[in-house]
């Protein structure tokens, strides 16, 4: 069955991309500048603590753009950074954008790509959520999701370099939390993630084999061997989300 | 490491993460809802993020394990990131001021 996530578009459900919906979308995503932008600063100090430099922190957030990814590379950071274990992990916790990409086409893909495909460096999980709803009320508008992504990038992006140049010292007790921030900032996206009951077996199964995994391997592996194990047992079961 | 090698490390997600994003649009006819890759890209998301975790808690010690929790709590209850990553951040380095020394 090809992708069908929402049916109840608009009645003029012909895709455009107008200045109006870009304004729209920026103004309604306003609010992400602060937020985006504090969970920005969070990834700037936690890069100046592992010695990163400004140009390649700022680099970071521009190109890489995702909070997750960059939070799993930067956990995986090393003297001599494990880049395939690194750009495997950026795929696992990157994938669903293959879902949210797949699910635009139905909206936009009727738009030249010309268009789309620089929009779609953008694309974030909340502007999609906030497109997809819009869709339902005005028609499917690409200006609306490129307009809803730019504040949510300003914000990351500058929180990034802000994060960084903050006069914090970090040292003793504040040097070995910026080293956790990695943990914490996926951590704290766990409540997000939790489906009940059903949750309890991968997630077990997933943190042992991390575990031993980080004991008898490397840590850099522990991530992508825990994860595809309990992923592996919700598929086994007949878990869908 | 030299700054080049940097570079290109970055340069390298980046071009993946792109590739994630405009791969969907370009692809969306080839994916199947029902199919094993498209399953497996839903489900995957929450066992890596805790394997992630149980990693970092295992190797970071007590510290880790305070910051990852109050994280998760202060997240649960609030569903607010910037309150998550401040309460975590805050219990990881007060549970290093009194555990580490």
């Amino acid at each position: 069955m090809p992708m069908t996530i929402i049916s109840d578009m608009a009645s003029d459900s012909k895709p455009r991309f107008t200045r109006t919906a870009f304004r729209r979308g920026f103004l309604e995503a306003l609010p992400f500048i602060l937020s985006n932008g504090i969970a920005g600063m969070v990834m700037g100090v936690a890069y100046r603590s592992i010695g990163l430099g400004f140009i390649p922190s700022a680099l970071f957030s521009v190109v890489v753009y995702s909070g997750t990814a960059q939070a799993v590379t930067l956990g995986m950071w090393a003297s001599a950074p494990p880049v395939i274990p690194m750009v495997l992990a950026c795929i696992a916790t990157n994938a669903r954008y293959l879902l949210i990409g797949a699910h635009l086409h139905q909206l936009f893909g009727k738009l030249r790509k010309r268009i789309m495909l620089p929009a779609l460096f953008l694309l974030a999980d909340a502007s999609w959520l906030m497109t997809t709803a819009d869709a339902k009320r005005h028609g499917p508008d690409a200006g609306y999701l490129l307009g809803a992504s730019v504040p949510m990038a300003i914000g990351w992006m500058g929180g990034t370099a802000l994060g960084y140049g903050m006069p914090v010292s970090m040292d003793g007790p504040l040097a070995v939390a910026a080293a956790l921030l990695p943990a914490i900032f996926v951590a704290s996206l766990l409540p997000i993630q939790w489906h009940g009951r059903r949750s309890i077996l991968p997630w077990g199964l997933s943190a042992a084999v991390a575990v031993l995994v980080s004991w008898l391997i490397a840590p850099s592996w522990a991530m992508l061997v825990g994860g595809a194990i309990g992923t592996a047992a919700s598929m086994a079961r007949g878990d869908d989300v | 490491m030299s700054d080049w090698r940097i570079l290109a490390a970055i340069a390298a997600l980046g071009l993946v993460s792109y590739a994630l994003r405009a791969g969907g649009f370009l692809a969306a006819g080839l994916m199947r809802e029902s199919g094993v890759v498209a399953r497996f890209f839903r489900l995957a998301p929450g066992n890596l993020f805790v394997a992630f975790v149980a990693a970092a808690c295992f190797e970071g010690s007590w510290p880790s394990v305070i910051g990852c929790i109050a994280a998760v709590v202060v997240m649960w209850l609030t569903h607010k990131e910037w309150a998550a990553f401040t309460a975590g951040f805050s219990a990881a380095a007060l549970a290093a001021a009194i555990l580490v020394k």
